[in-house]
């Protein structure tokens, strides 16, 4: 049962999810404050070379190697926004541009790569990667087994995460201003909120988060540094916090349902299925097109759950 | 609260120029002056917003620097916005808990439940009536008022200003409001009540501070002082937009015709229902009422910018399928947007590239798909002389143009057009008295020359001086219409209100 | 003090200063991403120029690189003048190529002139057509231009792939037993061979001087005529341009075509200047990737800019391809790119705001500076 198609995409959907889901929980923060980043893919790329870089380069236990890694990961994520963060909060660029900026500055053919090289990380393996840490009896268990007790630390994490996000956003004083910084700035301006730091610090946040995702690939998925790691991965993410709403709980439901189509092809082609893998492989490109097409017509007049002042810098000062 | 020496400059305008002010305890103090005397600019440096270039600030005694609005909520001082500061999706407990600390013990979780129950013990005590649980875009924009309100009293505000704040009421909730604001004084705050209009700062204010281009013209006691001499203080001479003239040329056939029009609003349902209304050429006839029941849309489907749902709109006759902008332009519809910088121009490009922002696809402007860019620019210079624009040249981008000139720039426009309908909402917003009676001027002098002008507006005194008929609109369909030589404010107030008292 | 206002004037010198002001601050800042890696920078960018434009060939190479992105910028800067972002038009340029590579294969027995000019119009064909896709989901449906253009421009990549690699398509070469087991596409017919000309011994291909064509008539286009006032306008204000009874949403078709075109004829100058047949490894490892973008933004909507930063950046690209070895940082042309295109955002500030520096306190210079 557990070696059934449907189980195993099941599983493989969490596994390919999960960098999806931190990449998108991240930029659902940034995109609550107001600040577009379209730099995800560069933030994730730069998080999984310098993730991996950590693994490589620093001796210790496994555990307290990788844990050491996933804080560098987010760090450098988290640099990375700083550079968008600077450029829209503070000098009121174009929010679209600087992310593209970011993403071809970081991406695959500029600073990961760099890094990647100059580090001579290419040709080797992970010294130390996340495996599934239940014990087997439990992985056997029919369904749950593979799908949820199989799962690696950095999946379980993720859910916590979630959590975490949705508590914030629903419950608490930080999450009601910052819902309030995105809606509306100038009413929490007029509140006394710190619109800046708030930005700042949410736009920053989202950046670790692409950190993490990144270093989900370099460090469980393809324990490995490849240029261009994640392939798109940090594009799906931000069409995935459109499709979830803006919503932490959606946003999982969707990086498993993006991964399940990422998982595909693979899982098929171990089965000897023989249909050209290309197709395939561009399935989650598709789908993230017709998904994105459905929830924006839908909402083409009542844009459900964007924050109202997404993408435009806040003046206080302008006549 | 006191202001000495208070100076704030804008690229290009001094806004405050060492302006001196101040307010007691316990009293209700106007600020008059007319749109562009600085006021807001005045009140903005009050609440943290701006910061002075020049001068000092005192609190009861004590000096005071705001380097944002948090230090001004800090010291106590409140401000409801002339466009309020409100979060639209959040409910009204939300909005007003946001960004306070002190009240409920945790600063770190939301407690909705408790924060509801102090709203609305405050809404009790205050006769500020409003559901907590409501969610801002389902208010009036009177009851989203009455939150901005409650807003500054959960904060405790010992000095409260209101910037404009008849604009959205009716004149019964006008007085309801005014009721409060002496109640609140009594109780020892101080309530600074920003206004251009005379009879309101005789209504409720004890003293008055009158400003004049950025300085402070007098301070005077509200019952020494007349309408007269603040009218005379505040502009600098003597002058009164609000008489009606005699009208000019007659009226002629039907030009304009609403039949029984619908239109859906943008978040769903409908926001025009069933509207039925003539303009005959060489009429003036006025919509009042609130902002917010259908106004704009009705003007947005008279235009052709929004489709029409039901019903229909003839232009001398001809029925226009709707929903389309060049259709009427091309029936002879003008459209003199209530949102000039976001609708009527587009503000990066020149003056001269907005003059023939509807008109460069004509022979005049055009050969074939190239433009003749010479003609298009001497059309441009031609009709700033005429129309008496400020600015340095044609090229000129339209977002540097002061309210009034940019007004005159869309007028221009319009008119240069030869239309028979124009359609005109919130013309003389925000602009200085100098500049309203240009405007007025305008409108009286196309419905002499035959135009049909539909006037839609939320200044009372504007339509009386203007118009000859007056149809009121309430949640979308007319609930009325009088004639306006014989109405009276009380009338039209009444049917704004959608023909109910007010609680 | 530090205050940020808004310019009343926009000087004219701006317009120059802020491209050339950007790349020096970019080179500036590259500078030092190479020294704290431990490269001379010097050195690197002696190497990189050599590469680019001095050595033996380079200029020549350069011209070959500077064309598909010249193609691209424009493609970029045509939907940008209107706010629309079609950015990375690779995938369009593929197309392009794809269809052009057809035509060519079709027509092999018409004279030159017909079957050049027959692969112009099909690649143009064939970008457009797939820049219709997003033009027509963001102007009727709302949807978002940017994510559904580079989700595209991937699945283009693979059905590029798909032809050559693992299909038994029409485009691919399967005369012969090796051609089966090492796939690429079929030659192109001589025919389809495009010309070039040497000019003081730089080669410059057919395409380049269409690319410099395509620049004038774009320029033309936006500055001149009905259609480009109308963009303007909706790229400035939409409500406006509905208020005015402008047709945005045919726009926004008209104009992602336009781009989509552009792209596609640097595909088809792709077979017909260099390739001469359908090669997917060598169109993907041009690296055009966002260079497109970096040259638009830099260019700020002038046309002929286009051309111009993209010989620039062209140079740049044939350096970093020819360096690529252990020596010499690989990603350095990604860096660079991201430097110019954040120092050009930062020179945009300086365009519209100017920043004062004020005295905190104190009576009368305030009032004697506002004039």
């Amino acid at each position: 049962m557990n070696n059934s198609i449907l189980v195993v995409v099941l599983a493989s959907a969490v596994v390919y999810g999960t960098p999806l889901l931190y990449a998108a929980l991240g930029e659902l923060l940034a995109e609550r404050s107001g600040v577009l980043n379209l730099g995800v893919e560069g933030m994730m790329l730069v998080g999984a070379v310098m993730g991996f870089w950590a693994v490589q380069r620093i001796d210790g236990s496994g555990s307290a190697v990788l844990a050491l890694a996933l804080g560098v990961a987010a760090l450098a994520g988290a640099s990375m926004a700083l550079i968008h963060a600077f450029l829209v909060v503070t000098l009121r660029a174009n929010q679209i541009v600087s992310g593209l900026a970011l993403t071809i500055f970081a991406g695959a053919a500029g600073l990961s790569s760099y890094l990647g090289n100059d580090l001579h990380l290419a040709d080797s393996p992970a010294k130390h990667a996340f495996h599934p840490v239940a014990p087997s009896s439990l992985q056997d268990l029919p369904v749950v087994g593979p799908v949820i007790f199989g799962q690696s630390v950095l999946v379980y994490a993720s859910w916590v995460c979630v959590l975490a996000v949705a508590f914030y956003l629903a419950r608490t004083r930080p999450g009601l201003n910052l819902r309030a910084v995105g809606e509306s700035p100038a009413a929490a301006d007029a509140m006394g909120i710190n619109v800046t730091r708030y930005r700042y610090a949410h736009t920053l946040a989202g950046g670790a988060f692409a950190g993490l995702g990144g270093a989900t690939f370099s460090l469980a998925i393809t324990p490995q540094w490849v240029d261009g790691l994640t392939s798109g991965a940090g594009w799906i993410a931000i069409a995935l916090v459109i499709f979830a709403f803006w919503r932490p709980g959606l946003c999982l439901v969707g990086a498993y349902f993006f991964g399940a189509f990422a998982a595909l092809p693979f899982t098929l082609q171990s089965r000897g299925v023989t249909v050209a893998p290309e197709l395939f492989q561009s399935l989650p490109y598709v789908m993230t097109v017709l998904v994105l097409v459905l929830v924006s017509s839908a909402g083409a007049r009542r844009r459900l759950g964007a924050p109202a002042s997404l993408g435009l810098p806040y003046v206080r000062e302008e006549r | 609260m006191r202001l000495r020496g208070i100076t704030k400059v804008f690229p290009g305008v001094v806004a405050n120029d060492r302006v001196d002010f101040e307010a007691a305890e316990g009293e209700v103090h106007a600020l008059l002056g007319e749109n562009g005397a600085g006021k807001s600019t005045l009140s903005n440096i009050l609440t943290g917003l701006y910061r002075p270039d020049e001068g000092e600030i005192e609190l009861y005694g004590e000096p005071a620097e705001f380097h944002s609005p948090r230090d001004a909520l800090d010291a106590g001082v409140c401000m409801v916005h002339q466009h309020f500061r409100l979060v639209v999706p959040f409910t009204v407990a939300e909005n007003v808990a946001l960004g306070d600390h002190r009240k409920e013990g945790s600063a770190f979780l939301v407690r909705p439940r408790a924060i509801e129950r102090g709203v609305a013990q405050l809404s009790e005590r205050y006769g500020l009536h409003v559901d907590p649980r409501a969610r801002i875009w389902q208010l009036s924009l009177g009851e989203q008022q009455r939150v901005e309100i409650l807003k500054a009293l959960y904060r405790e505000a010992r000095i409260l200003i209101l910037d404009e704040p008849t604009a959205v009421l009716t004149p019964q909730e006008a007085e309801t409001l005014f009721r409060t604001l002496r109640a609140m004084a009594a109780e020892g705050r101080t309530v600074i009540f920003i206004s251009h209009k005379l009879h309101e700062v005789k209504a409720v204010s004890d003293r008055v501070t009158v400003l004049r281009g950025g300085r402070t013209v007098a301070t005077v006691s509200t019952a020494e002082a007349t309408r007269r001499s603040l009218a005379a203080m505040m502009v600098g001479r003597e002058v009164d937009v609000t008489r009606r003239r005699e009208r000019d040329g007659e009226i002629r056939g039907p030009a304009l015709e609403l039949e029984d029009l619908w239109a859906d609003g943008d978040r769903g349902g409908s926001a025009v229902k069933g509207v039925s209304l003539t303009v005959r050429a060489g009429e003036i006839v006025a919509v009042a009422g609130v902002a917010g029941n259908g106004q704009r849309e009705l003007a947005e489907t008279v235009t052709g910018m929004r489709p029409r749902a039901g019903g229909a709109v003839r232009v001398h006759g001809r029925a226009l399928r709707g929903g389309d902008a060049r259709e009427a332009i091309r029936a002879g519809i003008a459209h003199v947007p209530e949102d000039r910088l976001g609708t009527g121009v587009a503000p990066s490009l020149s003056i001269a590239s907005n003059l023939v922002l509807k008109s460069y696809r004509y022979r005049q402007l055009a050969l074939g798909p190239l433009l003749r860019l010479r003609a298009i620019r001497e059309h441009a210079v031609d009709l700033i002389r005429r129309y008496d624009v400020k600015a340095s040249g044609p090229h000129v981008p339209a977002r540097q143009l002061s309210g009034g000139n940019l007004q005159k720039v869309v007028l221009a426009r319009e008119f240069s057009g030869e239309p028979r309908v124009l359609v005109v909402a919130s013309p003389t917003r925000g602009l200085d008295v100098a500049a309203i009676e240009t405007v007025h001027a305008y409108l009286r002098g196309a419905a002499a020359a035959g135009v049909a002008v539909l006037l839609i507006s939320e200044d009372l005194d504007e339509i009386l001086a203007l118009a000859d008929r007056v149809a009121v609109m309430y949640d979308g369909e007319i609930v009325g219409e009088v004639d306006a030589a014989t109405a009276t404010v009380e009338e039209i107030g009444l049917l704004m209100a959608g023909g109910r008292e007010s609680p | 003090m530090i205050r940020i206002e808004r310019r009343l004037r926009q000087p004219r010198w701006l317009t120059v200063v802020v491209p050339v002001g950007s790349l020096a601050i970019a080179f500036a800042a590259s500078a030092l991403v190479l020294a704290a890696t431990g490269h001379a920078p010097g050195h690197t960018f002696r190497r990189l120029f050599d590469a680019a434009f001095l050595a033996h060939g380079a200029l020549s190479s350069s011209v070959t690189s500077a064309t598909p992105l010249a193609f691209t910028g424009l493609c970029a800067a045509i939907a940008f003048r209107m706010q629309l972002f079609n950015i990375r038009g690779e995938g369009q340029l593929y197309a392009g190529a794809i269809l052009a590579a057809a035509a060519a294969l079709l027509l092999h027995s018409l004279p030159m002139a017909v079957v050049i000019a027959a692969m112009v119009l099909a690649g143009a064909a064939g970008g457009a057509a797939l820049a219709l896709i997003p033009g027509f989901l963001r102007a009727f449906l709302s949807t978002n231009e940017i994510i559904t253009s580079l989700m595209l421009n991937y699945v283009a990549a693979l059905v590029l792939n798909y032809l050559i690699f693992d299909s038994l398509s029409y485009w691919r070469d399967t005369s012969t037993p090796e051609a089966k087991v090492f796939p690429q596409g079929k030659m192109l017919p001589a025919s389809g061979t495009w010309p070039s000309w040497t000019l003081h011994g730089v080669l410059v291909p057919l395409g380049f001087l269409l690319g410099i064509a395509l620049a004038a008539l774009v320029w033309l286009l936006y500055s001149r005529t009905r259609f480009g006032f109308e963009v303007q306008v909706i790229g400035d204000s939409p409500r406006a341009a509905t208020y005015a009874g402008m047709r945005t949403r045919r726009k926004i078709l008209a104009v992602m075509a336009l781009s989509g075109a552009a792209a596609g004829i640097g595909g088809a100058s792709q077979d017909g200047d260099f390739r001469h047949l359908l090669d997917p490894r060598g169109l993907s490892q041009s690296g055009y990737g966002y260079a497109g973008i970096v040259i638009a933004a830099l260019a700020r909507y002038n046309p002929f800019a286009v051309v111009l930063i993209a010989f620039l950046l062209g140079g740049l690209q044939n350096a970093g391809y020819t360096l690529q070895g252990a020596d010499f940082p690989s990603g350095l042309v990604g860096v660079m790119q991201g430097l110019i295109l954040f120092s050009a955002l930062g020179a945009e500030l300086l365009v519209r705001y100017r920043i004062r520096f004020a005295r905190p306190r104190g009576r009368g210079p305030a009032l004697e500076a506002a004039g």
